[in-house]
């Protein structure tokens, strides 16, 4: 099975995303899903810098969407998958917004009336295509998979999330998706790809649309257009301005900002474009979201990666209270930061990076007995997990912060040159 | 190995090719080279001596005698030089009565395999829990001789002890070329190849060099064990000058990482290819020069330069690399200097995208050295060699102009002394200490103890 599963990897990994696939390789991806339900998250061969010359993004741009690509397409937008008939893909990855929230609300509603709270923030989902299922690297580092958490294993595996999700998109089974499927205006589009009698399978059914979303997210160029400001420097297409000049410095320089140490911004050795994440993990510490509903009970935890619902890593305590480092391409068109969305704005999230550990008074509340609440989004046993080495939070009560308020606007300057649209 | 191969291998060559190109780190060359110093004196080339080569002198003079009565028959064998190709037939050589084991040789080896290792213990002063124990390398080779014009020089080295997966070492192919003799003087060799720049770099054998460690010129600035892919002329001319001249694959600065220290510890082999799947679209031309007319004498320099950034990055960029050094060994005295430079194009360019980090692109590095050896005690085969050595180096002693606040400052010049001594067991065996004293980096000051062999 393994040897199969690479196999499938590599024709999952192979240049489909890239190119138009040929009926070979569509019926491949077909056996794919078959086979596996969907796997593979997509592999290097897609990410558009590699291979690919500085003079434009990846080849896909413009290019004719495979059957299954453009089935993903319909299905990404299509509210009638949803309990509410409200909600799609879409609704809480939108495009403008560099496919994620659309709003400053720290979890999105969903569920069939569309009034139960999410429990995590909207990830954006653009440059995941070269991102790999999760796992712990050689030196220890968790790495890789999907969600916050990081519990899907591809691009399709998460897609079945949402679906199923009760507070989001709401359906009760998988029957009620492929019901909700059959009846979809696409339906006899979908039943061409995947054979007439597939919604009569509904497992195999929930894994081609899953198959469908992920191939659309790897097929359309607007996941991946590497189409900023930014990038349009590094092809020597645009020049920064002084001040975005400065943020990129304050963003690479390890004794300031350090960004660049969990959010790479150079090109790599193959000349591949920086996808600004090393999709590791890190503790921040963020500070609770009395926002969120589930906070109302002091007793709960999100606790990330050592609270995945599978329990693989339960007994990796050191873990607890880690989260998924994301791209920093588009952070300036998002409208809430972090996991729990605690902070509605860059600046805010940037001045906590700076001065968490030298003003935490601003961050965490008093207890009773008038002692800081330090890091009080963590049970206090895992509270020494938070990252306190690197810099810019390697710092005391007092100390002046690695970035000054100026700084701070600088490297926002910077940040917004990695909004996808640039126009030269 | 045992010596009778060796020993085969420099009388054939002292006798057949007198004026065969240099062969740097195979003993049976610098044999050839005493030898033919011994035999030819100043009319020939001569290498500059070592400690083991003096040691080897010392020896070569006690076969002398049993290698006059070759003389006649050498000068023979160099008037049917011009008329090589019929040298296969050359008939072997008479064993010295003085050398049984060559009695037993029915005749001249075409393959010799060599080898040489080291390994050291380094220990801070100032941070003990930093001690290290390092098999730095060890490394087999061959070479092997086709026919009288024609050879084939390899070497394969493990760094490290142990190569996987889960563990630091390396293993490398250091050399891999051919060489074919065209004429008397001019050689032209092919493949893989060390670049003949600096004193060290084409003749790195523990043995050769002073001190545990290989000096920081060489080594930061001159990137050793530096080799290319390519083909080179070699031409060495009866009045001791050697010229070397060819095309090679060069550098890769599309690699640079400015996050990690590498670039700044050494900038060059921290983008070194070593034909592993080099970048090469862009080429380097490169040359050396050395004379070694007066015995005991080496005054020499070299120069690299090439594209580094081989059409991936958004400007281009040519790196270029020169060096002049000298080495004289009057008497008990091995005296030597050394001076690099380096510069690098449009390395403003190549940094915007990198303001800020860790370790930009510089736009020039440099260095220079100078070391003096004693040969203070000798008995029998051992031999002790004290020595000094004060080098100064810089990898980044300028940046092009980034802009106020983002042109990093120019890195303060490291200057190292060494003190140490180089004890020689048997030739090809050398036991050195040394202790390092840094003016920058106090941190690094520390001693070291090393045992190499080579031959």
């Amino acid at each position: 099975m393994g040897v199969i599963r690479q196999g499938l990897r590599a024709i999952f990994d192979g240049p489909l995303a890239r190119v138009r696939p040929t009926p070979l390789a569509l019926a491949s991806l077909a056996l794919a899903s078959a086979v596996l339900g969907g796997c593979g998250g997509g592999g290097e061969g897609v990410q558009a810098g590699v291979g690919t010359s500085a003079s434009g993004p990846a080849a896909a741009g413009g290019a004719a969407l495979s059957a299954t690509a453009a089935l993903g397409e319909l299905i990404f937008h299509d509210v009638s998958l949803s309990a509410s008939g409200r909600q799609a893909c879409s609704t809480c990855h939108a495009a403008e917004n560099g496919h994620a929230g659309a709003n400053s609300l720290p979890a999105q509603l969903g569920g069939a009336d569309l009034d139960l709270q999410g429990a995590r923030a909207v990830p954006g989902i653009r440059y995941l295509a070269s991102n790999l299922a999760f796992r712990i690297a050689a030196d220890g580092t968790p790495t890789g998979g999907f969600f916050w958490d990081g519990r899907a294993v591809s691009l399709a595996d998460q897609a079945r999330g949402p679906l199923l999700n009760p507070v989001e998109m709401a359906n009760a089974s998988v029957a009620d998706v492929v019901a909700r499927l059959s009846r979809a205006a696409y339906a006899e589009q979908f039943k061409t790809v995947f054979g007439s009698d597939i919604f009569s399978r509904p497992d195999d059914a929930l894994a081609r649309l899953a198959l469908a979303l992920q191939q659309y997210q790897l097929e359309d160029a607007d996941f991946r257009p590497f189409s900023s400001k930014y990038d349009a420097f590094l092809r020597g297409r645009a020049a920064l301005t002084a001040t975005e000049q400065r943020g990129l410095a304050l963003f690479n320089a390890p004794a300031k900002g350090n960004c660049a140490a969990c959010h790479p911004s150079a090109r790599a050795a193959d000349g591949s474009l920086p996808l600004f994440t090393d999709f590791s993990y890190d503790n921040l510490g963020v500070p609770r979201n009395g926002a969120l509903a589930q906070n109302a009970d002091p007793a709960y935890f999100d606790l990330g990666l050592c609270a995945r619902p599978a329990g693989d890593l339960a007994r990796r305590t050191d873990l607890c209270g880690a989260f998924k480092v994301p791209s920093l391409r588009n952070v300036a068109l998002r409208k809430a930061y972090f996991h729990n969305g605690r902070f509605p704005s860059l600046k805010e999230a940037l001045t906590f990076y700076v001065q968490r550990d030298t003003s935490p008074e601003k961050w965490y509340p008093l207890r009773a007995d008038g002692t800081l609440d330090l890091f009080n989004d963590l049970p206090p046993a895992w509270r020494g997990n938070v990252n306190r080495s690197e810099v810019p939070y390697n710092r005391q009560r007092g100390d002046a912060p690695a970035l000054s308020d100026a700084e701070i606007d600088e490297l926002i300057a910077f940040l917004a040159t990695l909004s996808d649209g640039f126009t030269p | 190995m045992s010596r009778p191969l060796p020993l085969l291998l420099f009388l054939e060559t002292a006798l057949i090719q007198p004026c065969i190109p240099p062969q740097p780190r195979l003993r049976p060359h610098r044999l050839a080279a005493a030898v033919s110093l011994a035999l030819l004196g100043p009319l020939t080339t001569a290498h500059a001596q070592t400690a083991s080569e003096a040691e080897l002198m010392r020896r070569l003079d006690s076969l002398a005698a049993e290698v006059g009565q070759l003389k006649a028959q050498l000068g023979v064998m160099q008037q049917q030089r011009d008329a090589a190709a019929a040298a296969a037939s050359t008939p072997p050589v008479p064993a010295p009565a003085a050398a049984p084991p060559l009695a037993a040789a029915p005749a001249t080896p075409a393959t010799v395999l060599t080898s040489y290792g080291e390994i050291n213990y380094t220990r801070p002063q100032r941070s003990s829990q930093n001690a290290q124990a390092d098999l730095r390398r060890f490394v087999l080779g061959y070479q092997h001789r086709l026919d009288d014009k024609t050879k084939i020089v390899t070497e394969l080295e493990v760094e490290h002890s142990v190569t996987s997966a889960s563990d630091p070492g390396e293993v490398a192919v250091e050399q891999a070329y051919v060489e074919h003799q065209i004429t008397p003087t001019w050689a032209v060799r092919g493949g893989l190849f060390l670049m003949p720049m600096g004193l060290l770099n084409e003749n790195h054998e523990p043995a050769a060099f002073f001190g545990v460690e290989r000096n920081f010129v060489e080594t930061a600035i001159i990137p050793s064990t530096w080799r290319e892919g390519g083909v080179q002329m070699v031409g060495q001319f009866d009045n001791g000058l050697t010229l070397q001249a060819g095309v090679s694959t060069g550098f890769d600065l599309t690699k640079w990482d400015a996050t990690s220290t590498g670039g700044a510890e050494s900038p060059l082999g921290s983008i070194h290819q070593e034909l592993a799947l080099a970048k090469a679209r862009d080429l380097a031309l490169f040359g050396a020069l050395n004379w070694r007319g007066v015995p005991g004498l080496q005054i020499g320099g070299g120069v690299f330069s090439g594209g580094a950034t081989h059409g991936q990055a958004l400007a281009s960029a040519r790196i270029t690399l020169w060096d002049v050094h000298a080495r004289w060994t009057p008497g008990k005295w091995d005296l030597s200097a050394l001076l690099s430079r380096g510069n690098i194009s449009n390395s403003a360019a190549l940094n915007a995208p990198l303001v800020g980090s860790a370790t930009l692109i510089p736009k020039t590095f440099d260095g220079g050295y100078v070391q003096a050896g004693y040969h203070l005690w000798q008995q029998g085969s051992y031999a002790l060699t004290p020595f000094l050595r004060w080098e100064r180096f810089n990898t980044a002693s300028s940046y092009a102009d980034l802009g106020p606040g983002l042109t990093p400052p120019v890195r303060p010049a490291e200057r190292v002394l060494s003190v140490g001594a180089n004890f020689q067991l048997t030739p090809g065996v050398v036991v050195k200490a040394d202790w390092q004293r840094f003016s920058q980096n106090r941190d690094a000051d520390r001693s070291s103890l090393g045992l190499g062999w080579s031959f």
